[in-house]
């Protein structure tokens, strides 16, 4: 087994509190390593390296809570200062069941064990409640670990909204999981928008467990960050259960955004849907790994998924693969991407009609990335995701 | 209203035009007819301000403006309008939409207060009527999916919305059954006025039927070689484009 970055895990080993299941994650994490430099999982994007260059991991700073940064929208508002609630800031429903609890276990790749070690707390909410919950994390220290677990029982909705806040002025890694139980004929719900800064790195995680009946749905929305990786999977580990996953990264400056994804069906009659789109300008990076397995048992399986790209700039880079593994033999399995330049016709036919040049091409790419966005629930966000589209394409 | 003078017009090094003249004063209709290659999509393509094409030589005037000089939504919002041979589909964008943009940037760069909600809508029913479009198809994505008249009856759609000074038509005719073609031509005639001037492109004479034209140029080679009025057109169509070419080749 290779052992990479050994200085890293070394580096942050004598920060190390966490009780057994935390000793065990660590143990683990010390057996695999963070991503080696040839690493097919992180090909595109050499986190270890990057973290090891930019981020201080010991430094900590003044928090950087500001009200302005919260939704105007009912529901409950969960806010985590360097990775630990604060209930005073927060605003949190009665009806709202949730607990915070120390780490129970830690399993999967790198990062989560990463994260299982040195989460500080881990934070367990229930379904029940009607309204969204937003989560916030406010981190200014140089390596934060947010530890979420959502269970959204049997016939249940639940919404989660999440969105990490980090200053301007201060090199960050966040290093964050959240895990979806989602229930029998429960629906599951999570938005995200990653508006970040040059300064900000992270590493997310996002893994949902879907039973019988039950319903994931995952949106993603990347506007910048000095390098953001997503890693989004979804187990739908019974008949009949649907994973959907709608992605937009709008980037420029020397944003790097990477997005892997994984959906696995493995009883039959499941259902997945994947739609990412990428508008690449300057010089930024953008990356998307779709995974989809379909186990032997996975028969009439539906999956579908597509990625499509517009790079607006030269000096732009894009990686994208889709990646099929199907053992089943009775499957409705399609996958494409695109990616190329805006469209020279369609910007002289608008400007033919009158409209700027300037206009025409925001209105084409705006039309291109709203596909991405019709399954923004709540108002607020596809407000905020709107209005960031606007402010970037002009 | 515009005149065109010894143009000549490139693309990646191939002269296309090569010294076309021709002057439509307000209130004309005239014909380009010419073979297939023969320059037509491109004379229209430059008026209305494709930058594919490289300009070498010659001189555009419209309304005492340099047209040349002018991007291609700078000539629009000067009224000059393109009926394009292939509509493109652009995904997303719905017609309603982007007319309500076109309209107002073309009124802003007149000097004139943008429409609101109630005075567009009640512009476009106005409108609708003329080209029997039907309002949901203006809600779709533009083009996308359109039959070949649909597309052809949005582009005389937009020509009625936005009013221009001169219409440049280019194969109008093409794709479109007789029926649509009717459509198409009594929409363009209900909008000509004496202020207004028409360039029709077109490869057979079965659009001038509807649009009659006061004058008829052949397009050959990237020249006109030849100009006469509507009986030109019938010409034509009885004998094909042979003659002209053995003509051309005499000289």
């Amino acid at each position: 087994m290779i052992k990479d970055a050994p200085a890293i895990l070394e580096n942050i080993a004598s920060t190390f509190k966490g009780n057994k299941a935390q000793k065990s994650a660590l143990d683990m994490l010390n057996e695999v390593g963070l991503p080696h430099r040839k690493s097919e999982a992180y090909k595109f994007t050499p986190i270890t390296s990057l973290l090891e260059k930019n981020i201080d991991f010991q430094s900590i700073v003044a928090d950087v809570f500001d009200a302005d940064k919260l939704y105007d929208e009912a529901g409950s508002h969960l806010v985590f200062i360097n990775g630990e609630l604060d209930i005073e800031k927060s605003t949190i429903a009665d009806a709202l069941k949730f607990e915070v609890a120390e780490v129970s276990e830690g399993k999967h790749d790198p990062f989560s064990l990463l994260n299982a070690a040195y989460a500080k707390e881990e934070i367990r909410i229930e379904s029940g409640y009607e309204e969204p919950v937003f989560v916030y994390h406010f981190n200014s220290n140089g390596f934060t670990n947010p530890r979420i677990k959502v269970n959204v029982k049997d016939g249940h909705t639940f919404r989660i909204i999440e969105k990490l806040i980090t200053p301007e002025e201060q090199k960050t890694f966040t290093n964050s999981y959240i895990d979806f139980n989602v229930g029998k004929n429960a629906f599951g719900y999570h938005t995200k928008v990653q508006n970040y800064n040059a300064e900000t790195f992270s590493h997310e995680t996002v893994v949902a467990h879907v039973s019988r009946d039950g319903q994931f749905y995952n949106n993603t929305f990347s506007f910048e960050g000095a390098m953001v990786r997503n890693n989004l999977t979804i187990n739908l580990e019974d008949e009949n259960t649907e994973g959907h996953m709608y992605g937009l990264f709008l980037l420029d400056k020397k944003s790097h955004v990477d997005n892997n994804t994984s959906v696995d069906h493995t009883k039959p009659n499941s259902f997945s849907n994947e739609l990412y789109k990428g508008i690449l300008d300057e010089k930024s990076t953008g990356v998307f790994n779709g995974k989809i397995y379909v186990r032997q048992d996975a028969q009439k399986t539906n999956a579908f998924q597509s990625n499509n790209n517009i790079l607006l700039s030269e000096d732009a880079t894009l990686h994208t693969k889709p990646q099929l593994e199907i053992w089943a033999d009775d499957v409705k399995c399609s996958h494409g991407c695109t990616s190329g330049q805006l469209d020279e016709d369609a910007i002289f036919y608008l400007r033919a009609r009158g409209i700027k040049e300037k206009n025409a091409k925001a209105m084409i790419l705006k039309a291109f990335a709203i596909e991405t966005m019709q399954h923004i629930k709540v108002e607020s966000v596809k407000e905020e995701v709107q209005q960031l589209v606007d402010l970037k394409l002009g | 209203m515009i005149s065109i003078k010894n143009l000549h017009a490139s693309i990646e090094d191939k002269e296309i035009l090569k010294g076309i003249d021709l002057e439509v004063k307000a209130g004309e209709v005239h014909a380009i007819m010419g073979p297939n290659g023969s320059g037509k999509s491109t004379l229209a393509s430059v008026l209305a301000g494709r930058e594919d094409y490289e300009i070498t030589e010659g001189s555009v005037t419209f309304e005492n403006e340099d047209l040349l000089e002018l991007s291609p939504e700078e000539r629009a919002q000067k009224g000059i309008f393109l009926a394009f041979q292939y509509p493109v589909e652009i995904p997303g964008v719905s017609t309603t939409n982007f007319l309500k943009t076109a309209i107002n940037q073309v009124r802003e760069a007149r000097g004139q207060k943008a429409l609101d909600a109630v005075h567009f809508l009640k512009l476009m029913k106005e409108k609708m009527k003329l080209v029997d479009i039907d309002q949901a198809l203006l809600s779709r994505s533009l083009n996308e999916g359109f039959s070949g008249g649909e597309k052809k009856r949005n582009e005389i759609f937009q020509m009625a919305m936005l009013e221009p000074k001169l219409a440049v038509l280019d194969e109008t005719d093409s794709g479109l059954d007789i029926d649509a073609l009717k459509i198409v031509a009594d929409g363009v005639n209900t909008l000509k006025t004496k202020d207004t001037a028409t360039i029709v492109v077109t490869h057979y004479q079965r659009l001038l039927e509807y649009i009659v034209p006061d004058y008829v140029h052949v397009l050959y080679q990237g020249r006109i070689v030849k100009s006469g009025d509507k009986s030109l057109a019938f010409e034509l169509e009885e004998k094909g484009y042979d003659w002209i070419k053995e003509e051309v080749a005499a000289i």
